[in-house]
């Protein structure tokens, strides 16, 4: 196995009295592509937003490399441009064209020159086919282009761990399949990815680990094969057998 | 009719006397004060915006915590009282105010100073709630995309949203500036010469005071109008273009590049004058279809 990147160790949440995650613990190892399934409602999002820190967990450990990021004193921001996220509602920055969402993390935040930042930018921009439209205006492009920019955006800050919350839920149907296949080619090139997906045939095909989630717990882990194939708890089946028919 | 031809050359007698000794630096003051004024009452707005919108959490150290606390306050005191208080009171306040309490020792030096800083503070107050309004009425996706990337606070705040918060608020800032050019007018409190203390003069001289109001109330008129003329510009300039160039020319792309605007180049384009036509036509004939014939 690989060099661990991220580490989660009893990780909880609470809002107010509602718990909404218990006692998460996973491993996410250079180039696993980890998928979070379950029913919504399930505590997959607040999980992923959590890892990022855009929550801040109530209990537990988030070790990166080792280091304990969940704690008090760390800087968040400097943790954030290692870890990716890409958003169920795209979140492209509104008053920039598609060209500079992606480029002004890395002058802002990694501090690359406009002639650097371009060069990787447009870089990113090719691989998820979005090149032609770098002078669009986020409110003038499709969902589906929107969510292929925002991977470019995440994947110019060069992060260790990609986290994708529902990627495509917010699509029209047929605009799932344009991100569905960056995603695999992300995956292919060998990306670590975090994925919360309602997509269970890009879970079982594309990823190699399965975290299915219930009520704030996990539930069943393992090789998609086995969680897909061979679900050991009740919960698990029951929840696949409505996929079955998909 | 006479009456009329009365006012003209009333009209014609102050100006003659009075326009380009009183009248006509009176609109040049008055617009130099509002605009300065609604510049810096701009700034004065934004910082305590920012400031009034910094995020704060239960996990923040205690001291971090007492000091945003004691910001907001102040903030929030400087709103209510300025935005609560008549600026012409405001002016007689600071202007003789502060010598009264030094004995002299502090005092505005010019006549400019206190008239723009009175201006300022009072805008500045109104702009604080308005730039805050403009700040949380942006989606907090943009936050939070900016945050995933590894931005600051503050590179969150100048690169993401105020650019956004700005454009929101545009309106907020035409409207103070209009209402800066009108309401400078109180500044003769403390004898600034603006465009009303032209009129003072004027008819303490001439007692000729309908048709000095009148010379008024087309001159301020003339000054918001173009304002706000010139803000719509601003406004759209802003906007920036509803296009975009696609920086490939292959036919996919051409295609796919049309989403904002399907139809083009089709017979349902509803820009194209010919489908204008035929909906003109066919609301004439009244057979419901815009579609043309069958």
């Amino acid at each position: 196995m690989g060099e661990t990147i991220l580490e989660i160790r009893h990780l909880s949440k609470a809002f107010g009295d509602h718990q909404v995650l218990r006692d998460i613990d996973f491993t996410v190892e250079k180039g696993d592509v980890t998928s979070i399934i379950g029913a919504s409602g399930s505590g997959k999002s607040t999980l992923l937003r959590c890892i990022n820190l855009l929550e801040t967990p109530t209990g537990g450990e988030i070790l990166y490399h080792g280091k304990n990021v969940a704690g008090r004193g760390v800087n968040a921001a400097d943790y954030r441009s290692h870890v990716g996220m890409v958003f169920q509602s795209f979140n492209l920055f509104n008053n920039m064209t598609v060209l500079e969402n992606c480029m002004v993390g890395q002058i802002k935040v990694l501090k690359k020159n406009k002639e650097d930042a371009r060069k990787s930018a447009m870089n990113y921009l090719e691989k998820v086919g979005m090149a032609p439209y770098i002078n669009a205006k986020p409110r003038q492009i499709s969902g589906g282009q929107k969510q292929r920019v925002a991977i470019a955006r995440a994947l110019a800050m060069d992060p260790e761990v990609l986290l994708f919350d529902e990627p495509t839920s917010a699509l029209d149907p047929e605009m799932v399949g344009e991100v569905l296949n960056v995603m695999q080619a992300l995956a292919n090139d060998g990306m670590t990815m975090l994925v919360v997906t309602h997509e269970m045939a890009f879970a079982r095909d594309v990823s190699t680990h399965v975290v299915y989630m219930n009520q704030g717990v996990i539930c069943e882990e393992g090789a998609p094969a086995d969680v897909f194939g061979n679900p050991q708890q009740q919960e698990t089946r029951d929840f696949l057998s409505r996929f079955r028919n998909a | 009719m006479e009456k009329f031809a009365q006012l003209g050359a009333d009209i014609a007698k102050l100006w003659s006397k009075y326009g380009t000794s009183h009248y006509l630096p009176g609109i040049r003051n008055t617009l130099i004060l509002a605009l300065v004024a609604t510049l810096i009452g701009c700034v004065i707005g934004f910082v305590c915006g920012v400031l009034n919108t910094i995020p704060h959490s239960k996990n923040d150290p205690p001291v971090k915590r007492f000091f945003l606390a004691l910001v907001r306050a102040v903030v929030r005191i400087y709103v209510e009282v300025f935005r609560g208080t008549p600026m012409v009171l405001q002016a007689v306040f600071l202007y003789y105010g502060l010598p009264y309490f030094t004995d002299n020792a502090v005092k505005f030096n010019s006549i400019w100073a206190a008239a723009i800083v009175v201006v300022s503070v009072n805008t500045g107050a109104y702009m604080a709630e308005s730039v805050r309004g403009g700040i949380i009425s942006i989606d907090p996706g943009q936050t939070e995309g900016a945050m995933a990337i590894g931005m600051t606070h503050v590179q969150t705040m100048t690169s993401v949203i105020l650019p956004q918060a700005i454009r929101n608020i545009m309106p907020q800032i035409g409207n103070n500036f209009i209402i800066n050019v009108k309401d400078t007018s109180v500044m003769f409190i403390i004898g600034f010469p603006d465009f009303f203390s032209a009129h003072r003069a004027a008819v303490g001289a001439s007692y000729l005071y309908f048709p000095s109001a009148t010379v008024e109330m087309a001159g301020y008129l003339t000054m918001t109008l173009i304002a706000s003329f010139l803000l719509r510009l601003l406004e759209k300039h802003l906007d920036g273009s509803s296009n975009y160039e696609l920086a490939q020319a292959d036919s996919l792309t051409m295609t796919a590049g049309t989403y904002t605007h399907p139809d083009r180049g089709t017979p349902f384009d509803e820009h194209s004058k010919e489908y204008r036509e035929r909906t003109k036509e066919a609301l004439k004939n009244r057979n419901g279809s815009t579609r043309g014939e069958r």
